[in-house]
């Protein structure tokens, strides 16, 4: 087990190069220039110039790229181009709101999602099956924006229980820290309930026909205990992968519900970035992003090793 | 669907809308000590020489003070400065500080202050670059004295130092005035009447201010950024917000106080709810506008502009950027700003009314070979992408063949720099929008510049305007300012410098128990109180 997690560790080091180059090369060929967008829309071409040169963005690709790199190995993801503070404290602003928008939305989606799913397959073909999957549709379907219009306008505007907008630090107190991410947590939710809900129900339904599915009924085992217990654990693999690869549809997720809820997250730094062509923000995000990706994939795979004891490393 | 249309739809409007009359106590309601605004745009960095974004200027108001400032009337009003004397051929000029003006620091504000922040400002403001090239010297004379000498005399210069355009004057200590103009300060002090609170910036999110007890207000009443700037609140956060129905929300919940810039579809929403005022925000509005490369074919032929300046209909393109209220925008046969003391509309008839016949045979007569028109649209912004919409549609009315390219602001400021053919990654024509105090007169209009290479993008190469822009700087009262801008106008118009697609204005939002809150060019924050 140990050697299996060095030997997944090593590997992400070429993975993380890899994406370090690619996204360097991608933001080098990309249309887009920081300089017109510092200098605003009355300075001179030769404003622009200077500014670019100011950037050090007129130098050849290749010293761009190794001094970046090299200061990427040291620890250094660069300054932004705009605010002139390290891309770093940037990212470190930022990640508390999208990880605990990020933990909540999880907890929420698994605790809705999973029984969902298990009931949907234990009552498959019935009205209760049929709602709940219309429910899942419904939920990959809508926009998460107008969830979350809709959400604000019932649970904010109307009954005025939660807050429209904003982000409070877990270290302003729990429940000031809660409010603010109700709304967001179920609106992304919605699109992950989805997701694992119809998983669990197609793996169930498989696992339900088992033959020791029938001996534990024909024992006398309660159907909770067949559900629950016998069932959904060989069930697991799927499930928890799903929940896995739903990490990076969270990210993606993220995104717009930070920008409805203007929740000061690691997604709006990356729109606004891009948006603005902040390249240093840029990479240090994207390979922040890949390195958990990387890091969510190795626990998944070692948590296959929990709910399936057959599976060794 | 797109977040504008489901703005617009019934489902949408009426989310908001539902809201409007009813009374609920504010869940998050501020402290009356604290005011809470919504800015246009984030405050993505904060150097207002460095970065001439509006944003940054305006969020730099309050930090930095000037030497001067503009009243209501477009007067340079004295601000930091007590006195100036210039001589009588109108070759040196000397200014005196008000003194016990300190830094947030605690340093006093001294002539080397000011002269370090004057060469920077100077290096990047087109009428700074104007007032160097005549420089002779520009030196401190004693601790609140300096003086300004040249080779010739300069009739605007108090006005150069008063303008809201940017870059203004901002005063900065002298070890970071020195900082390269082409290059970002990392030190925000100022002698305005609000500090920046640099520790709780999180740029992309909120920035903010705390009052600065030693700022030493001027006497008189408070006129734009003339007069007495009285901080009425013990801080002011700039909260981000990238979508305008979660403002418009948090404006309704009171989570917010006001809100520079609502989007015009959710105007009536706000209009109607009985905490909220609405207003006119800036009375300057803005110019939408298209340039058309001047370079290539086929903009370089100028029957083919003129052709396209016939075609134009300016109600098209407003109703498309602010819909049906009709206090929103005016037709525009010219240049400048309207209301301001400078409009003309000498030259301007062609825009007056639409005449598709007549362009058609003016692109007849171009020789105009059917080279697509390469329009680089920013789908990003509201406004260019409703002006290219419409723009295509004209382009094709009058049988010219579009190549439309949709794409994000950040790759049309690149693009549009390129000086290459069309179709080798330049460019026929880019839509874009000047704010109308930047129009009200030649001294800061960038876009109205036609000296070929040094020209902005389109690089128009017009000698007619420029001998007019020339002579406004020049004129010495303002009859002969206003007969130079009637002919520069009418220059301008006939050689197409670039299409003005209208003028229009935008509302501000605000809590009724804000008070205080005017219309200006910038949010000014003086004056403005919450119960």
């Amino acid at each position: 087990m140990l050697a299996f997690v060095v030997r997944r560790i090593v590997t992400t080091i070429p993975v993380m190069a890899f994406v370090a180059l690619f996204v360097f090369s991608l933001l080098y060929v990309a249309p887009g220039d920081p300089a017109a967008i510092i200098a605003g829309d009355q300075a001179s071409p030769a404003d622009v110039e200077r500014i670019r040169a100011s950037l050090g963005l007129d130098r050849p690709y290749l010293v761009r790229f190794a001094e970046w790199s090299f200061r990427v190995l040291q620890g250094d993801l660069g300054t932004s181009i705009f605010t002139n503070l390290p891309v770093t404290q940037l990212i470190a602003q930022r990640i508390e709101p999208t990880l605990s928008l990020m933990i909540l939305t999880l907890i929420f989606a698994v605790v809705v999602a999973v029984p969902m799913g298990v009931v949907a397959a234990w009552k498959a073909g019935s009205w209760v099956d049929k709602a709940a999957m219309g429910f899942a549709v419904l939920g990959f379907s809508v926009p998460v924006f107008v969830v979350g219009y809709l959400l604000a306008y019932l649970f904010a505007l109307r009954l005025d229980w939660l807050p429209v907008q904003g982000y409070t630090p877990f270290s302003q107190g729990f429940w000031p820290w809660l409010r603010n991410l109700i709304l967001p947590a179920v609106t992304l939710g919605l699109v992950y309930i989805a997701l694992i809900a119809r998983i669990t129900r197609a793996t169930m339904l498989e696992v339900l026909q088992q033959d020791y599915v029938r001996t534990a009924q024909a024992k006398g085992v309660t159907q909770k205990d067949v559900l629950f217990l016998h069932s959904l654990k060989n069930a697991a693999v799927p499930i928890v992968t799903i929940i896995g690869i739903g990490i990076a549809l969270l990210i993606g997720g993220a995104v717009v519900t930070e920008s409805v809820f203007a929740i000061p997250g690691l997604g709006r730094l990356t729109v606004d970035a891009i948006l603005r062509r902040d390249y240093p923000v840029i990479q240090g995000v994207v390979l922040m992003f890949s390195l958990v990706y990387v890091l969510v994939n190795l626990l998944i795979d070692l948590t296959y090793t929990l709910v399936d004891p057959r599976i060794r490393y | 669907m797109d977040r504008r249309t489901f703005l617009k739809s019934a489902t949408g409007a009426g989310m908001v809308a539902a809201t409007g009359g009813l009374a609920m106590p504010a869940l998050a309601q501020s402290s009356s000590k604290t005011l809470r605004f919504v800015p246009q745009a984030n405050l993505a960095n904060f150097d207002p020489i460095w970065g001439t974004q509006y944003v940054v200027r305006n969020a730099a108001a309050l930090v930095w003070d000037t030497l001067y400032g503009v009243d209501s009337k477009f007067q340079p009003q004295r601000q930091m400065v007590e006195a100036e004397e210039m001589s009588s051929d109108g070759l040196t000029w000397t200014f005196k500080l008000r003194s016990g003006l300190k830094f947030h620091d605690g340093t006093p504000v001294t002539s080397k202050d000011v002269v370090a922040s004057l060469v920077r400002w100077s290096a990047r403001d087109p009428m700074g670059l104007m007032i160097r090239a005549i420089q002779v010297s520009l030196e401190p004379v004693d601790e609140l004295t300096w003086k300004w000498v040249l080779k010739e005399p300069y009739p605007k210069m108090l006005l150069a130092l008063a303008k809201n355009n940017s870059p203004c004057t901002f005063i900065m200590p002298e070890r970071i005035a020195k900082t390269d103009p082409f290059t970002q300060i990392t030190e925000y002090v100022g002698s305005g009447p609000m500090k920046f609170l640099r520790s709780d910036w999180v740029p992309g999110a909120k920035a903010v201010f705390e009052k600065f007890a030693d700022y030493k207000p001027r006497s008189e009443k408070a006129d734009w950024l003339s007069g007495g700037k009285n901080i009425l609140v013990d801080r002011i956060e700039w909260v981000i917000m990238p979508d305008p129905a979660t403002a418009a929300a948090a404006l309704q919940n009171g989570e917010v106080d006001w809100w520079e810039t609502p989007l015009a579809d959710l105007v009536p929403v706000l209009k109607g709810h009985k905490d909220i005022n609405v207003d006119i925000g800036d009375p300057l509005g803005n110019i939408g506008a298209f340039r058309m490369n001047h370079l290539h074919p086929p903009f370089n032929n100028l029957k083919v502009r003129q052709a396209v300046l016939t075609a134009l209909n300016q109600e098209d393109y407003m109703r498309a950027v602010v819909g049906d209220d009709d206090k929103l925008w005016k037709p525009l046969p010219g240049f400048f700003t309207p209301g301001t003391p400078l409009y003309t509309e000498e030259g301007g008839d062609i825009l007056k009314k639409r005449n598709v016949a007549e362009a058609k045979k003016l692109l007849a007569e171009s020789g105009y070979k059917g080279e697509p028109v390469i329009c680089v649209v920013a789908q990003d912004m509201a406004a260019t992408k409703s002006m290219g919409d419409v723009t295509a549609e004209l382009l094709k009315s009058i049988g010219m063949k579009v190549d439309f390219v949709a794409t994000d602001w950040g790759t049309v400021g690149a693009r549009r720099a390129q000086k290459t053919p069309p179709d080798q990654g330049g460019w026929s024509m880019f839509h874009t929008w000047h704010a109308g105090a930047d129009c009200v007169n030649p001294a800061s209009y960038t876009a109205i510049r036609a000296n070929g290479d040094k020209a902005w993008f389109g690089w128009p190469n017009v000698p007619a305007v420029e001998t007019e822009v020339t002579n406004w700087f020049k004129a010495k009262d303002l009859a002969e300012e206003k007969a130079v801008m009637g002919r520069l106008n009418k220059a301008a118009v006939e050689n197409v410098v670039f299409a003005p697609t209208g003028f229009y204005l935008s509302y501000q939002a605000w809590r009724k128990n804000v008070t205080g809150v005017v219309s200006g060019p910038l949010p000014f924050f003086w004056d403005v109180k919450k119960a």
